[in-house]
C-alpha cells in the first residue's frame, strides 16, 4: 500500500491528533516515533510527504533530513518540519539541510493540513499530475 | 577629580576658632602657603595633611572627603547610564547633590547598584533560557503539551461527526496533557527558584567589597590577633614556615605534608594546597612557593586559633547571606595571615625606608608580590598610615577580579578598565614591573605600578594562568616610592592620557577606544568609523 504522509513524531498525543486530522483529510498515513524508524520507513514506504519533528529519539530530525537529502531516491521528497516557537536557530539549520516547509508548534490543525496539501500538490505538479488524492 | 580639601580645612579651622596664621604656625608652614592650600591652589597630602588633621582634631577622611568621593563616582556612573538620561546631571550638579543631600545621594547610589544587579540577573536569565539544556527541554515539553491540547480541542470543536470513541479518546488526551503541562510548569518554576538562589550568590563578593571599603581596608581587631599569633609562632623559632608548622603541630596536632600531587584522573588533593580537617593534614603541592606555604600556614593558624574573632567580623549585618559570610570569613583569615607575615609597624617602617619597593619587601619577608601589594593597601592605622594605595587585580581576559578603591581614582564597578592602564600593559612583559604616570580627563594624575603574577605549574598539562596586580596612588605620593625614579613628575610631559574605562571616558580623540561611551550628548566621533564618511542617522540615504 502506498503511503501519502509519513509522520515522525515522538509525542503520543500529538501523533494521535496528527494521524487523525491527516487521515480525515483523505490521505493514507504511516507513523513512527523515533529517527531510526523514520529513516527505515522513508526507504521502505517511499511516502509522498514527510511530517518531521526535529526532537526525535535515537536519530534527530536533522539527521533524518540530511539522510533524505543525501540519497538519490529521496532527494526530492517534500519534508514538512515541525518546529517549536522560539527555536529560530533550529529552523535555520533545517532550512540549510533542505526542509521545504515549516509549521510552528503550537499550531492550528488547519495549518498542518494546508501545508501538507500544498506539498502534495506541488509534488503532483512536478511529477506530471495524477498523484494527488484529495 | 580633586577633592575640595581646601574648603574642608577652612571649615574645620573656623569651627575650631583657629586663625589661618595660627594654624600655619602650628603645622610649620607659612600662612601664605596655607592660604594657597585652603583655596585649592596647592595640592596637599601625606605628612602635612596628617599634621593639619591632627591639629584640627579631625580624621584624614573628614578632610579628604573620601566617602563622598566614592559616592560621587557611583553617581557619575549612574548619570552617564542611558536609563537616567532624561535626568542628566553633570559633575558639579552631582557634587552639589552629595554636599546638600548626602542621604538622598547615598540612597540613589544604592538604587543604582541594585538596578545594576537586576540588569545582570535579567541577562543571566536570558542566557539561561538560550543555553541551559534543562530549561530548553522543559520549554520543549511545554510546547508539545500545549500543541497536543490545542490540536485535540480543535478536533472536538471542529469535527461534527466525531464518533463517541474518538470524542472520548481526544478528551482523555486533553486531560492527560493538561496534567502533564501543570507538572512541567511546576518543575520550571522550581528551576527558576533555584537559579535565583544561585544568582544571588554572585553578589556576595560585592557585599564584602563594600564592607572592606567602609572599614577603609583596615581591621584593628585582626591586626591584634595577628600580633598575638605571630608572637606565639616566634616562640617556636624565627618566624617562617618552620615555626608556623611547629606551632600548628604543637597546638592543633596538624601535620604539614608536601608532595608531587596526582596525575590527572587520580583522586586526592587537587590544586596547590588543601587542608584535610578530619585527618588534620595540611598538604602542599611540591611546586608551591615558600611564600604560598608560609601564607597559607599562617592563614590556617588564624582559622584554627581565632575562629571567634573571624566569625564576629563576618556576623556583621552588612554580610547578608551565608555565601557572603563564607567569603568574608576566608578574606578575614587571609587578612590575619598577611598581617602575621608582614607585621604592621615593622613592615611600614621597612616600606618607607625601602621606598615601597614591593619586590624588595617581598624577598625580605618571604612573601609574594601580590601579598605585599595587598598588605600595603591595609596600612591605614590612624596616626600610623602608609601611602594610600588602591589595588586592582585583572585576569588575562581583562576582567577586574579584585579591587580596593583609592579615593579620587575612578574605577569601573564592573567589567574592565581602560586598556591603556599598566595593569594590562604588564601582560606584555610577564614578571616585570610596569609603571606609569597617568592623567585622567579631569587632569588628576596617579602613579600606576603593575606586574603579572602566576602560580607555578605542577605538571606540563597544568595551565598557569597569570593575573596582573596593580597598585595606584596619587601622584603627590609618587616620589616617596622607587617607582617614580626617572619619571617626569613635575611637568607631566610623560603622562599617559587615560580614562576609567571606555564607557565612562570622555576622551573623544582616543584612538584606543573599544566601546562607545555611555549616554554622552553629541557622541559623534567617539567610536570607530568607516574610512569614507557616511551618515547612519535615521532616514539617512547615502
Amino acid at each position: 500500500m502506498s503511503v501519502d504522509v509519513l509522520i515522525a513524531e515522538d509525542e503520543p498525543s500529538i501523533l494521535e491528533s496528527l494521524d487523525f486530522i491527516l487521515r480525515r483529510a483523505g490521505w493514507t498515513i504511516s507513523s513512527v516515533t523515533d529517527g531510526e524508524a523514520a529513516i527505515d520507513a522513508v526507504r521502505l514506504l517511499q511516502p509522498r510527504v514527510v511530517v518531521l519533528d526535529l526532537m526525535l529519539p535515537k536519530r534527530s530530525g536533522f539527521e533524518v533530513l540530511k539522510l533524505i537529502r543525501s540519497e538519490e531516491a529521496t532527494r526530492s521528497l517534500p519534508v514538512l518540519v515541525l518546529t517549536a516557537k522560539g527555536q529560530q536557530q533550529d529552523r535555520r539549520i533545517a532550512e540549510d539541510l533542505g526542509a521545504d516547509r515549516f509549521v510552528t508548534k503550537p499550531y492550528a490543525n488547519a495549518d498542518v493540513v494546508g501545508a501538507v496539501r500544498e506539498l502534495l500538490e506541488a509534488r503532483s505538479a512536478a511529477t506530471g499530475g495524477g498523484e494527488s488524492r484529495s | 577629580m580633586r577633592a575640595p580639601i581646601g574648603i574642608r580645612i577652612v571649615n574645620g579651622r573656623k569651627s575650631q576658632g583657629v586663625s589661618q596664621a595660627e594654624l600655619a604656625r602650628r603645622i610649620g608652614i607659612s600662612a601664605s602657603y596655607l592660604n594657597l592650600i585652603e583655596r585649592n591652589k596647592r595640592d596637599v597630602g601625606g605628612k602635612l595633611l596628617q599634621r593639619i588633621a591632627a591639629e584640627l582634631g579631625l580624621g584624614i577622611e573628614a578632610l579628604t572627603g573620601e566617602s563622598e568621593q566614592r559616592l560621587i563616582h557611583v553617581l557619575e556612573e549612574a548619570f552617564s547610564d542611558p536609563v537616567l538620561e532624561p535626568a542628566r546631571l553633570d559633575s558639579p550638579d552631582i557634587q552639589a547633590l552629595v554636599a546638600q543631600s548626602p542621604a538622598a545621594a547615598a540612597a540613589m547610589a544604592r538604587l543604582y547598584r541594585a538596578y545594576g544587579d537586576a540588569v545582570s540577573s535579567a541577562e543571566a536569565y536570558a542566557n539561561r533560557l538560550n543555553s541551559d539544556p534543562l530549561l530548553a527541554e522543559l520549554l520543549h515539553q511545554i510546547l508539545n503539551h500545549i500543541t497536543a491540547v490545542r490540536s485535540s480541542a480543535e478536533i472536538l470543536e471542529d469535527v461534527s461527526d466525531l464518533s463517541e470513541a474518538d470524542r472520548l479518546r481526544f478528551r482523555t488526551s486533553i486531560n492527560r496533557d493538561s496534567r502533564a503541562l501543570s507538572d512541567v510548569a511546576r518543575t520550571l518554576i522550581r528551576q527558576f527558584e533555584r537559579s535565583a538562589v544561585r544568582r544571588r550568590s554572585l553578589s556576595p563578593a560585592r557585599e564584602l567589597d563594600d564592607l572592606i571599603i567602609q572599614e577603609n581596608n583596615h581591621f584593628p581587631a585582626l591586626e591584634e590577633v595577628a600580633e598575638v599569633l605571630r608572637a606565639e609562632a616566634l616562640a617556636a623559632g624565627p618566624f617562617g614556615e618552620a615555626a608556623l608548622a611547629a606551632v600548628l603541630e604543637h597546638r592543633f596536632g596538624v601535620a604539614v605534608r608536601r608532595g608531587s600531587g596526582h596525575r590527572p584522573g587520580e583522586t586526592g588533593f587537587p590544586g596547590q594546597y588543601r587542608y584535610d580537617a578530619d585527618r588534620r593534614v595540611m598538604w602542599f603541592q611540591g611546586s608551591t612557593t615558600a611564600a604560598t606555604r608560609q601564607f597559607q600556614l599562617a592563614r590556617l593558624f588564624a582559622e584554627l586559633a581565632a575562629p571567634d574573632v573571624l566569625q564576629g567580623l563576618v556576623d556583621d549585618g552588612r554580610l547578608t547571606s551565608a555565601a557572603s559570610r563564607r567569603l568574608g570569613y576566608r578574606a578575614m583569615g587571609s587578612y590575619v595571615a598577611g598581617a602575621m607575615v608582614l607585621p604592621y609597624s615593622r613592615f611600614l617602617e621597612d616600606a618607607e625606608r625601602q621606598r615601597y619597593d614591593i619586590d624588595f619587601l617581598a624577598q625580605t619577608y618571604t612573601a609574594s608580590f601580590e601579598q605585599v601589594a595587598h598588605r600595603l593597601v591595609t596600612l591605614r592605622r590612624p596616626g600610623e598610615e602608609g601611602i594610600a594605595f588602591g589595588f586592582l587585580r585583572s585576569d588575562p581576559a581583562g576582567r577586574l577580579t579584585k579591587h580596593f578603591p583609592l579615593p579620587g581614582l575612578q574605577l569601573p564597578s564592573v567589567g574592565h578598565a581602560c586598556p591603556l592602564w599598566a595593569i594590562y600593559g604588564a601582560f606584555s612583559t610577564p614578571g616585570q614591573v610596569v609603571r606609569q604616570i597617568v592623567r585622567f580627563p579631569d587632569n588628576s594624575r596617579y602613579l600606576f605600578v603593575a606586574k603579572t603574577v602566576a602560580r607555578r605549574a605542577a605538571t606540563f598539562s597544568e595551565r598557569a594562568v597569570p593575573s596582573s596586580v596593580q597598585l595606584a596612588t596619587h601622584v603627590l605620593n609618587a616620589d616617596r616610592t622607587v617607582y617614580a625614579d626617572g619619571l617626569e613628575l613635575s611637568t607631566g610631559s610623560g603622562d599617559v592620557p587615560v580614562g576609567p574605562a571606555c564607557r565612562l571616558c570622555i576622551r573623544r580623540e582616543c584612538v584606543h577606544r573599544q566601546e562607545e561611551a555611555l549616554a554622552t550628548p553629541g557622541a559623534e566621533g567617539m567610536q570607530r568609523e568607516p574610512l569614507v564618511p557616511r551618515g547612519f542617522d535615521l532616514g539617512a540615504t547615502d
